[in-house]
């Protein structure tokens, strides 16, 4: 055979494979459940979390603890990928399976309603949580269609970070921030910037707006996402770095780490954050922001409120789970108020409880005063079991808002056709 | 004078076709028994996930969704990816980044190879440093490359005395992703080249010499059309991976600012893996595979050779 003939064939066959590897996302919606299973009397729960370092080390002892409280139960620790998103995605492609493993797992504030409308999560009904003793907010956020389907494992509250010693008045409204960032730029030269957010395409954007959000009024849900409130929002963010430049354009890739790193390492006098910050300050005796942190919610606007976006992970069970009974009782152990304290002092993670923040935990790490004060204040993202596309579309958004490569008024109108299109 | 034809095509088998004797036969028998099981697990881990990939694209398969799926939907997920301007903008994205991509690697990677061909002191020693950043994951080179386009801990601000913001631009976006993946790529190619080179015999350059060719009158007249074969196969291999790019897209920008910067790929595995729509991502999956069908018999009819005898 003539090497003209057979050559587009082999060349279309490479293709073929080299596309299906790919491509090819095999799937399937059958399987048999599969659990972790009882033996000898005793039941084997297997429990799926991301946590890595001295949080994975916590829970491991937490679970430890649960072990020995209860003789009769072991629990198997399946530590997933700490990335948010390859953690989701390997979640669901166990409830996919039909797996009844992981028995019990974490989950994000934002993943609840998605698994409750998948039918990959049991309902807490049957169980009755005493869900009236966390912060509502989370509670909201692991609620779909009336019914709870997660339990507020800790809640981590976005928002402003300032340095004490430089802005010694805390600002009263966002136009302060700017005037503050201002001024402590001028007086400090060290400073590079004046305020530093996660401005990366990434989940966090979305907080750090959200922070910012309620501070001018702002209620970000999958109706209202062209408002005039959450324009102003997203335009302060976008001016901070174009306009008013007390951001710099590198925000565009920093997430959180970033944010911190910048924060302790004195480099802003303003930083939005998830509360680890303040952690981290507290041990880091060398950072220029050691001992000058203050930790507050965005100062309110006229017409708004003070502003803090809830992060925070939840507990739940997988809906075809056959060691309910087990899954539930780890979940109340972990979510008890000693089990969070202990918790929050060792990883920094702030209780999901009120009742949990009381003066043994102020005085090992005086910071979570702050954080309660925040946790009134947070606002859950936009509730829906299509949040994951949500979230895409504002991050599109912002992050063409951030780069300058969008107006403020054209991507909040593209992201809200393109929420609406997606929830019908 | 008329010339005989030999006996075994006169006096062929039944299909007239030399007869077989048994221990031939014997041995296609284990010829075929020892390629089965390569045979099955490529229909298994290819043939399968393509065949069901079409499947789902003719279905309504979001797995987020317990209700209305599974159901026959016929050509819908594919009218909504040729009406959506995201897969438009994507594709037309894609195809310009392999296109252009593919052109300049490859040049500058024929360039590379022609180098390495020459004798020099510590050839070897390059020929295996150059292999070096393909054998670097590109998760990996990706995540490194992000780090030195980054304005203020990265080389390239540095080196050049710049103050840009790489990955916020569009165009700056493109180049940062462009020059990861040439340095991953290009070593590649070259390799590919060279072993070409080394094939075609030296007695044609030295019939070429005597015969005053210069330097460009060889490389066209003869290097060129000599190194089809590598080439084509070279050529085959970028563009599939060009226009399969997600991995240094998903590190570096996550298809951004904003879309700028998203491809097909990276729309297919946010379809799949973030939207778990199977049925939609199907049909995006598809028309991949038809792309690279496309693309691939394009090079291969474009780089035929004429049959020497």
């Amino acid at each position: 055979m003539s090497m003209r003939r057979w050559r587009p064939g082999v060349a279309g066959l490479t293709a073929v494979m080299v596309v299906a590897a790919g491509a090819g996302y095999g799937a399937s919606s059958s399987g048999a459940a599969k659990s972790a299973g009882t033996a000898s009397g005793s039941t084997t729960i297997e429990f799926a979390e991301s946590g890595l370092g001295t949080e994975g080390q916590q829970t491991q002892a937490a679970i430890k603890a649960f072990e020995k409280a209860n003789p009769s139960i072991k629990v198997k620790i399946d530590v997933l990928s700490p990335n948010s998103t390859t953690y989701l995605q390997q979640l669901q492609q166990r409830f996919i399976a039909g797996s009844g493993t992981p028995d019990v797992f974490e989950s994000d504030v934002t993943y609840p309603a998605k698994f409750a409308q998948a039918g990959w999560v049991k309902p807490l009904t049957s169980l009755h949580p005493n869900l009236h003793q966390f912060f509502s907010t989370e509670v909201a956020a692991g609620s779909y269609q009336g019914k709870a389907y997660a339990v507020p494992w800790f809640d981590n509250p976005e928002g402003l970070f300032y340095r004490t010693d430089l802005i010694k008045t805390r600002p009263k409204s966002p136009a302060q921030v700017v005037a503050d960032a201002k001024a402590a730029m001028k007086k400090d030269k060290s400073l590079k910037e004046g305020i530093a957010f996660e401005g990366e395409k990434y989940e966090g954007a979305i907080t750090a707006f959200m922070t910012v959000d309620g501070a001018f009024g702002g209620h970000l849900t999958a109706s209202s996402v062209n408002t005039s409130a959450n324009v102003a929002a997203l335009k302060w963010l976008h001016d901070a770095i174009y306009v008013n430049k007390i951001a710099p354009q590198a925000v565009t890739g920093w997430q959180e780490g970033n944010v911190q790193q910048e924060f302790t390492a004195g480099h802003a006098a303003f930083a939005i954050n998830y509360p680890f910050v303040a952690s981290v300050d507290a041990s880091t005796k060398s950072s220029p922001a050691h001992g000058h942190t203050g930790y507050i919610p965005f100062p309110a606007a006229k017409g708004g409120r003070p502003g803090s976006a809830l992060g925070g992970e939840m507990l739940a069970i997988n809906a075809k789970s056959s060691n309910v009974a087990a899954a539930w009782k780890l979940i109340q152990y972990l979510t008890s108020p000693a089990v969070e304290i202990k918790r929050a002092i060792a990883t920094g993670d702030p209780p999901s409880l009120p009742s949990a923040y009381t003066s043994a935990l102020y005085a090992k790490a005086p910071y979570f005063r702050q954080v309660k004060v925040l946790n009134g204040y947070a606002q859950p993202r936009p509730v829906s079991p299509k949040y994951l596309q949500i979230s895409v579309d504002l991050q599109n958004a912002f992050s063409a808002v951030f780069a300058n490569t969008s107006s403020v008024a054209s991507a909040m109108k593209s992201a809200a056709s393109q929420i609406s299109a997606a929830n019908g | 004078m008329a010339t005989e034809a030999p006996p075994a095509l006169r006096f062929g088998g039944r299909h007239g076709r030399p007869p077989v004797s048994g221990r031939v036969r014997a041995d296609r028998r284990l010829g075929y028994l020892m390629l089965a099981p390569a045979i099955v697990l490529l229909l298994a881990v290819t043939a399968y996930p393509l065949v069901y990939n079409l499947w789902n694209s003719f279905h309504a398969e979001n797995l987020s969704e317990i209700t209305g799926q599974g159901g026959w939907v016929g050509v819908d997920n594919y009218t909504r990816m040729f009406r959506s301007s995201e897969w438009l903008h994507a594709l037309w994205r894609t195809l310009a980044f392999a296109g252009v991509s593919v052109a300049i690697e490859t040049v500058l990677a024929l360039g590379l190879a022609l180098m390495l061909h020459r004798r020099f002191r510590g050839r070897g020693l390059l020929r295996v440093a150059v292999l070096i950043p393909w054998a670097v994951p590109t998760v990996v080179s990706a995540t490194l490359w992000k780090t030195m386009f980054d304005q203020r801990s990265g080389f390239v601000d540095y080196i050049f005395g710049l103050h840009t913001t790489w990955l916020s631009g569009i165009w700056t976006s493109w180049t940062a992703i462009f020059v990861a993946d040439a340095w991953k790529n290009i070593p590649f190619i070259a390799l590919i080249l060279l072993s070409g080179l080394q094939v075609i015999p030296t007695e044609i350059y030295e019939a070429a010499r005597i015969d005053g060719a210069s330097w460009w009158q060889t490389f066209r007249r003869l290097t060129l059309p000599l190194l089809k074969p590598a080439l084509a196969v070279a050529l085959i291999f970028r563009l599939l991976s060009g226009l399969l790019i997600f991995d240094v897209v998903y590190i570096m920008t996550g298809g951004g600012p904003g879309l700028s910067t998203e491809t097909l790929s990276f729309l297919n595995w946010q379809t799949f893996l973030v939207d778990t729509d199977f049925g939609y991502g199907g049909a995006i999956s598809v028309m991949l595979v038809v792309l690279c069908l496309l693309a691939a018999g394009i090079v291969g009819w474009l780089m035929r050779t004429r049959d020497l005898r």
